[in-house]
């Protein structure tokens, strides 16, 4: 397990229409030290973003109702206090043109699926600036 | 039949033709198959439900019942259901799912796939749990597939109680502290509320495993959970409930009995697997039905 300093909590919103997958991070992520809030697809986590203060996103890209690419491009258009928000994309996807459209819709990095505990960690904490 | 004063406490004294009757009733409506044998289990429960209904004498709890006046049947179909069972009961075969199973299943099927497990019957949520618990701690796919799973039950009771996720120390016995840390708050009595996300991740839903009616709302499943039910049917049900199970399973797909259990015995449909932590049977994948 990898824990990170509790004291330097940020709060990290999962964007993922999977319950299990949800669970997963979120228990890994708390384990860490982080906070987490979850939602289910792009429109709940546009919401979310909007009423309170999040560090970081992570989201998928298939979901029903606003994938996490529309979501991305709807969010880097968004006020300036949530524009700059930093985003990991984790999905299934892993061809060359999908992580290039994820990066043109403003995400800051890409993982694919399945991705490992420390592996998870790792790059929260690089894209919060929490050090390990 | 009479009734007898028992210690100021009135119980009914069923008769044998009567207990016959009772059975043969509880066997059409659901294909639990009890006889004289089962004598002391069997009035208990009776005893229970006529008491409950403040019904006088058996012959007057046996019209309420067939009348099924409040809904009675769904009462005593509770009463009659086991639901005595633990978190990471016959382990096993989770370790057979994610060891085997699941990699034979997603080797065919693209990243992000919907993969659909079924506890049935889930009784008090358990199973279904212990099945969610168990990817989460040692699938390392389990972000890979959108996994759904459904736990069903005859038991509307039970039903009730496993979508409330709280559990006593015993249901608990074989999980680790960590485990238990990790997915339960501690509540009142001792008792344990089991992870929000985890409810939340799990559909549980009424089905009696030989109506095929029922059955027909259930369909592509992946891998099915049916432990320690059939022994309660006769062969005949049995061989109804099989023949429901592989219906509702994908080609390919996979079913897990309870140890003492064997589908060789009820019904030729399935082919035998033998893996290195448990013997399944599967749906031959040629079959399309």
């Amino acid at each position: 397990m990898v824990e990170v300093d509790a004291a330097a909590k940020a709060r990290i919103l999962v964007v993922d229409d999977s319950s299990l997958v949800r669970l997963y991070y979120r228990s890994t992520l708390e384990r860490a030290g982080f906070e987490v809030e979850q939602s289910i697809n792009g429109i709940e986590a546009m919401e979310r973003v909007l009423s309170q203060p999040i560090d970081l996103v992570i989201v998928d890209i298939n979901m029903p109702r606003m994938d996490g690419l529309t979501f991305l491009r709807a969010l880097r258009c968004g006020p300036s206090d949530i524009s700059s928000l930093p985003a990991l994309v984790v999905s299934t996807e892993s061809e060359m043109r999908d992580i290039a459209e994820a990066r043109a819709s403003g995400a800051n990095f890409y993982l694919v699926k399945p991705v490992a505990e420390a592996e998870l960690v790792r790059h929260v904490c690089v894209l919060t600036g929490v050090s390990l | 039949m009479d009734d007898r004063d028992d210690g100021g406490s009135r119980a009914v004294r069923i008769s044998s033709e009567e207990v016959e009757r009772f059975c043969d009733f509880l066997y059409r409506r659901t294909g639990l198959s009890l006889s004289e044998g089962k004598r002391y289990f069997i009035d208990r429960r009776l005893e229970e439900r006529i008491a409950a209904t403040g019904s006088p004498s058996f012959r007057a709890y046996f019209s309420l019942l067939r009348a099924d006046a409040d809904h009675e049947i769904e009462f005593l179909i509770n009463s009659f259901t086991v639901n005595e069972t633990y978190f990471y009961r016959e382990d096993h075969q989770l370790r057979c799912m994610t060891s085997n199973l699941l990699g034979t299943i997603v080797r065919q099927r693209p990243s992000g796939s919907t993969i659909r497990i079924w506890s049935i019957p889930c009784s008090t949520g358990e199973e279904p749990y212990s099945i969610a618990l168990w990817l989460m701690e040692n699938w390392p796919q389990v972000d890979n597939h959108n996994i759904e799973i459904v736990g069903s039950d005859i038991d509307t009771r039970a039903l009730t109680a496993a979508a409330n996720g709280i559990y006593g120390d015993r249901a608990l016995m074989r999980l680790s502290r960590v485990i238990v840390d990790r997915y339960f708050k501690p509540i009142a009595d001792g008792r344990h509320e089991i992870d929000e996300g985890l409810r939340n991740s799990i559909e549980f839903t009424r089905a009696n495993v030989i109506d095929p009616k029922d059955m027909a709302r259930y369909r592509d499943f992946d891998l099915i959970f049916c432990r320690n039910v059939l022994i309660y049917f006769d062969d005949a049900s049995r061989r109804q409930a099989a023949e429901n199970l592989y219906d509702c399973l994908r080609p390919g797909g996979y079913i897990c009995l309870g140890h003492s259990e064997s589908m060789s015995r009820i019904s030729p449909l399935f082919s035998v697997c033998r893996f290195p932590d448990a013997i399944v049977y599967q749906k031959p994948e040629a079959d399309h039905g």
